[in-house]
């Protein structure tokens, strides 16, 4: 196995950094002709992955997400504009119907791709206000969530939980009380260090389920759970102690601290939290042998 | 990023593991049981002299020190097939990973053959004399003295710790040797003789039983020492400690995994820790792979350190309270023992969990790895 990224790979995240940092005040629509015209949506699920553990990182408020990981599996390729997929078999919390230009659904006669306007499906208020989720009440719906809407979910907690550290490390260091930077205490170390264990956990096993797909491995299943549930687990440990840690100006409006704490919670409900995905990976492993060793991987 | 063998790695894995099943001992030849990680069973140290003979004991060394020059990935590839056997490749396991690794560094060729051929072959056995009484996670504020007197060095204090020392025949003991210098700057490295006039050792037992008996308290009066005996420069003892661990911390977590691979096997379960234990396996081999790969923040080995070492201990800790009632029977056996490896490993599920303690705190303590991350790797100040 080979689990370092290629120089095109290193380019690609380059790009994407660069790119989102001189977008971030754009309007969505803007910010969706950007991303497509770039090829994000065609990349590869590796790729992807790059792109969207980015994205996560600045909580983006456009449909690239739904599109890319939840239409496209679904539906075999890409929408004519955005698109999202329906596989819950109940249509409930469907990201980007409202504004979807397709949604695909999984159907018990299978896969059917509608106009989104049909569905007139209407925007749920959430907590995240970058993000767009609504019912869809449509007939004969099947459940049958793709790995790759797993995987896409877990990058970009990753990548949101990455900015909550980001901001907690800067706050750390310039915030002085007592006459010493609030970052030179243990406790405070203690806790962005595990909050930094717990992403590097999640970020590996979001990658290797990326991997897995991406080859069209058998384990690809069980690596989307994984990524799933650890990316849901290191979302827990990297809010709580990044609230924390940010003190009371975490928990206004005027830090921006909360748009990524919120996407984070949210990457971890939507699809179900990560005690479903524990759940799922138990019953799977009572009916696997166990691998051991790296050449397993 | 690609899954999928090496077909370079894969071949040596089978070249050793044809190795293996020609020359492993049988349970009838191992019966005697190492008891300290400085006591190699006579089996034993044929095993040991037949891996370095055959280039497969350090097999990232060269020939004539127990290797064939292999790569760091088919390093892992061997530490694997011995790891999935449950083999000991040596039962003076710091002998050969830290002590004599170190001397293959920073030795002298005379050193190397006085000393780190032996180890290797199993000859003599070695153990580590680095804390102290007031020296623990503050490594470099030890006070063992060591004066340079003529053509040898005087040595007076005290270590502790020290496993393995009533079986070892030689000490790589850590001294001050410059009191006056900033306190990483007047440390310097000797191999100690264990039977050195003034030199006493008190063994004392863990937790586990008055039987498990590794520990050790050394005491140095007077104890003189060859000047050839030191290790690398005069007062530069602090490279070599950290040089020696280095060796030691990279494939560390391969212990950790393969502790959690033992779980699997002995406590399958349907409670939700045994999916955050798969997880945590899981993202354990991936990080250790990655680490490998070269390029990176040396002060990750820490997220390794940590997260290996807390995630056994957590599991294990799951392991024991699944049973129940049951679990308060001690001492017990687990697993069926493996006469290559350590019985430890198999017994009561309580000195199972007891057993992870020492992970948490040998090689720098889970919250010393949690300063190192905090400030080498999120730049937090000191």
């Amino acid at each position: 196995m080979e689990f370092e990224f290629d120089e095109d790979q290193l380019l690609l995240r380059q790009t994407v950094r660069e790119t989102l940092a001189k977008t971030r005040t754009l309007p969505d629509d803007e910010l969706w002709a950007t991303y497509t015209s770039l090829g994000w949506l065609e990349a590869p699920p590796v790729e992807l992955a790059i792109v969207l553990d980015e994205l996560g990182y600045v909580a983006d408020p456009t449909p690239f997400l739904a599109t890319a990981t939840w239409f496209a599996p679904l539906a075999g390729r890409l929408p004519g504009g955005s698109g999202t997929g329906v596989f819950d078999g109940a249509g409930r919390f469907v990201l980007d119907a409202d504004r979807a230009d397709e949604v695909a659904l999984l159907t018990a006669g299978g896969v059917v791709v509608v106009p989104g306007a049909e569905l007139a499906a209407q925007r749920l208020d959430t907590f995240d206000l970058r993000l767009h989720v609504a019912h869809v009440s449509a007939a004969g719906l099947l459940p049958g969530v793709p790995d790759l809407a797993l995987m896409g979910l877990a990058a970009t907690t990753v990548g949101a939980c990455r900015r909550i550290l980001d901001l907690v490390v800067a706050h750390v260091k310039q915030r002085q009380q007592f006459g010493v930077p609030i970052g030179s205490f243990q406790a405070v170390k203690h806790k962005a260090a595990d909050m930094y264990v717990a992403i590097e956990r999640a970020r590996v096993l979001a990658y290797y389920c990326a991997l897995t797909i991406a080859e069209n491995d058998p384990r690809r299943h069980r690596a989307a759970l994984m990524a799933k549930a650890a990316a849901g687990e290191c979302q827990q440990v990297v809010y709580r102690n990044g609230a924390q840690l940010f003190g009371a100006m975490g928990f206004t409006w005027e830090s921006e601290l909360h748009i990524y704490l919120k996407r984070a919670v949210a990457g971890n409900l939507l699809l179900g939290p990560a005690a479903v995905h524990r759940k799922a990976l138990l019953e799977m492993l009572a009916a696997a042998t166990p691998e051991t060793g790296v050449a397993a991987l | 990023m690609r899954l999928g063998a090496n077909p370079e790695v894969e071949k040596f894995r089978a070249e050793f593991a044809a190795f293996l099943d020609e020359h492993l001992p049988t349970a009838a030849e191992a019966t005697d049981r190492s008891k300290s990680s400085s006591h190699i069973p006579e089996w034993a140290r044929r095993w040991q002299q037949t891996l370095f003979d055959a280039g497969w004991l350090l097999p990232g060394q060269p020939p004539r020190y127990g290797g064939r020059n292999a790569t760091l990935e088919q390093v892992l590839a061997h530490q694997e097939e011995l790891s999935r056997r449950g083999i000991y490749h040596s039962f003076n396991p710091q002998g050969i990973g830290i002590i004599a690794a170190s001397l293959l560094t920073f030795g002298t060729e005379e050193q190397k053959q006085q000393w780190a051929v032996p180890l290797l072959r199993a000859e003599i056995t070695a153990s580590i004399g680095m804390s102290e009484p007031g020296a623990g996670s503050d490594l470099a504020g030890l006070r063992t003295r060591a004066v340079l007197d003529g053509d040898h060095f005087v040595v007076n204090g005290q270590k502790v710790w020290t496993s393995g020392a009533h079986d070892a025949d030689v000490l790589l003991t850590f001294v001050r040797t410059d009191p006056d210098a900033p306190k990483h700057r007047g440390i310097s490295a000797l191999l100690i003789p264990t039977d050195s006039e003034g030199l006493v050792r008190r063994p004392f037992p863990s937790m586990t039983g008055t039987d498990d008996v590794d520990f050790n308290e050394v005491f140095f009066t007077d104890v003189a020492v060859p000047k050839e005996n030191l290790i690398g420069e005069l007062n530069n003892g602090w490279a070599v400690a950290n040089g020696s661990l280095g060796h030691e911390r990279t494939m560390l977590w391969i212990s950790y995994a393969e502790r959690l691979e033992d779980l699997i096997r002995d406590a399958p379960s349907d409670q939700e820790w045994y999916a955050t234990l798969q997880m945590d396996l899981q993202a354990l081999r991936l990080l250790g792979y990655e680490q490998l790969s070269g390029g990176r923040n040396p002060a990750e080995v820490s997220v390794l350190k940590l997260f290996g070492s807390e995630a056994v201990q957590q599991a294990t800790w799951h392991a024991l309270e699944e049973r129940g009632q049951d679990g308060l029977v001690h001492p017990a056996r687990t697993a069926p023992p493996n006469h290559m490896g350590h019985d430890v490993f198999c017994n009561s599920w309580f000195e199972r969990y007891a057993r992870t303690l020492p992970a948490t705190i040998a090689g720098g303590t889970s919250e010393v790895h949690r300063n190192i991350i905090a400030e080498r790797i999120l730049g937090l100040p000191r």
